[in-house]
């Protein structure tokens, strides 16, 4: 219903910094209070019929609650840093990245991003299940925001780095999901981000793929890369990001060296369960 | 980080900036769509003017023989026109479920809705250009008997349906995300649109008294337009020409406005 987004009040650009400061010394990444709620409908009115009957009545076109995803979200990112966002489901990790990508606007707050930034949200949400590999390569890569030289430079790199063989020619609708993942995570790396939004998205594929992908991420970070991951599972990324940022209910609860974030995380998690059950 | 090929790249730039309109993604997503619907199939754009050709078949048997329309060469005017009408009636048929399809896509890149929805309309011209150069082909040989000078008011009249179907397309699109009732919606308005149009009858058929208010529809201007250049073999009236001209810019402003609105919403709704 357009009248809801009334409400939603974007966050004004903020490009009053000073010039003389290099972008290098700058954070990659700055999040200022930022907020950002979904609504929660008890009822939503999706028709004119109803448009019409509740104007008449004088009944509220919606009766919703905001749900915060992130209340006042506090987040900065140096530039060639790791960090890892940790917390149950629901607690605003993914909205936390895709504000940072840009796919959804903040309710209110501050963000800024300095930096090319390629995001992996979802592994293959680009391919066309008819295209070929070589086809779908070229589109996922544009939808990236690459230009076609710009791929042309990269194509060998992804064929490579994905390691199909003779299936790049055939429709992606005949791979299995692992392959899938191959080639989705090879051009997302090959974009040449400069901070690489990761939404626990290495579950996928098999071991030596797995493997083959945090040594990618490895030498990512060593060149300088600024990495944002999700993870559930912080042991195997840790070697990449050095500082945890662990979120509840769209807050910052705990931020610290991952290995004692991830302990107190797991702790939570641990008691939290035996309550449960 | 080392390999960066783009300096440009670390200039401060804010999230929102980045799901900017890009040519690249244009051409490949409207490259795709005509793959996805080409690339299996062995008679390919035949079944794309199989539909058209029946239907101008069937309006060309009703309208020489049942209801004899005092026009001549009746098939050169409606070919004149059909393909137009056909053109709009699809793009703005796609438009409804051009953001739904896309939802999941949406979600997980940062890819400005406007593309998506340009790319479908432009996937549709493609087809659409090539379904004019077989009605140039067909009036050039067994109408006019050689090329008219009206036939360089072509491309002049293309941009001006582009630019009144994209202002239609973007906020069809943009409601359809908010109200289900758009996509009932808009099989009846189309229906009520062609017969209100000049796609099987001329616009000179309608009374006098009627007319001034029959050719505010920027699309009766339109296809009076297509119907002087290809048909007529003349130039297209100025006058209306103008006053068309005028509707789709204000149309494509409206609707990129109404679009621009809400698009930021868009990914978290569909």
């Amino acid at each position: 219903m357009p009248s809801s987004a009334a409400t939603v009040v974007s966050s004004p650009r903020s490009s009053e910094r000073p010039a003389a400061r290099s972008a290098m010394a700058e954070p990659a990444i700055v999040c200022r209070g930022v907020v950002k709620h979904y609504y929660y409908y008890e009822h939503r009115t999706t028709s004119l019929r109803e448009l019409f009957r509740r104007r008449v009545l004088r009944r509220p076109l919606h009766v919703r609650q905001p749900r915060f995803a992130l209340s006042g979200l506090d987040l900065q990112v140096g530039h060639g840093e790791g960090v890892v966002l940790l917390g149950r489901n629901g607690s605003g990790k993914s909205t936390v990245l895709r504000l940072l990508a840009g796919i959804y606007q903040p309710t209110a707050g501050e963000i800024e991003v300095r930096g090319r930034v390629g995001t992996v949200m979802e592994l293959g949400a680009g391919f066309h299940p008819e295209l070929t590999g070589t086809e779908n390569v070229h589109l996922y890569a544009a939808m990236l925001g690459l230009g076609r030289r710009e791929v042309a430079a990269r194509y060998e790199r992804i064929l490579d780095f994905a390691g199909l063989g003779d299936f790049i020619s055939m429709p992606v609708k005949y791979y299995s999901s692992g392959m899938q993942a191959r080639l989705a995570f090879a051009v997302a790396i090959c974009v040449d981000p400069d901070i690489l939004l990761l939404d626990e998205v290495l579950a996928v594929g098999d071991q030596g793929f797995r493997e083959r992908c945090m040594e990618r991420l490895r030498r990512f970070r060593e060149a300088g890369g600024t990495l944002v991951a999700v993870s559930h599972d912080p042991e195997g990324i840790e070697k990449l990001c050095g500082r945890a940022v662990w979120l509840q209910a769209g807050q910052v609860r705990m931020e610290g060296p991952t290995a004692e974030v991830a302990a107190a995380y797991a702790a939570s998690a641990h008691g939290e369960g035996r309550e449960g059950g | 980080m080392a390999t960066l090929e783009t300096p440009s790249a670390l200039a401060p730039r804010h999230p929102f900036s980045r799901r900017r309109w890009s040519w690249e993604l244009l051409a490949n997503l409207v490259a795709r769509n005509l793959r996805v619907k080409y690339q299996r199939s062995a008679l390919g754009f035949v079944w794309t003017l199989l539909n058209p050709l029946l239907t101008v078949g069937v309006l060309i048997a009703v309208f020489r023989y049942v209801v004899k329309l005092q026009v001549p060469h009746y098939w050169a005017f409606l070919i004149s026109g059909y393909f137009v009408w056909s053109f709009t009636l699809q793009a703005l048929t796609a438009a409804t479920t051009v953001l739904p399809e896309h939802s999941h896509l949406a979600r997980s890149l940062p890819l400005p809705s406007e593309t998506l929805i340009t790319a479908t309309v432009l996937s549709r011209l493609a087809e659409f250009l090539a379904e004019m150069a077989l009605v140039l082909v067909l009036l050039t040989v067994f109408h006019h008997q050689g090329v008219p000078a009206s036939y360089l008011w072509l491309p002049v009249l293309v941009v001006l349906q582009v630019t009144l179907v994209l202002g239609l397309t973007l906020p069809i699109a943009t409601l359809s995300a908010f109200f289900h009732d758009v996509q009932h919606a808009l099989p009846i308005a189309l229906m009520v649109l062609f017969y209100v149009s000049p796609v099987f009858y001329p616009a000179s058929l309608v009374p006098e008294a009627a007319r001034g208010w029959y050719q505010l529809n920027p699309f009766a201007g339109l296809l009076t337009a297509y119907q002087s250049a290809l048909y007529e073999g003349r130039a297209p009236a100025l006058g209306l020409l103008a006053l068309t001209a005028a509707e789709a810019l204000a149309i494509a402003g409206v609707g990129y406005a109404i679009f621009r609105r809400y698009r930021g919403l868009l990914p978290e709704i569909v």
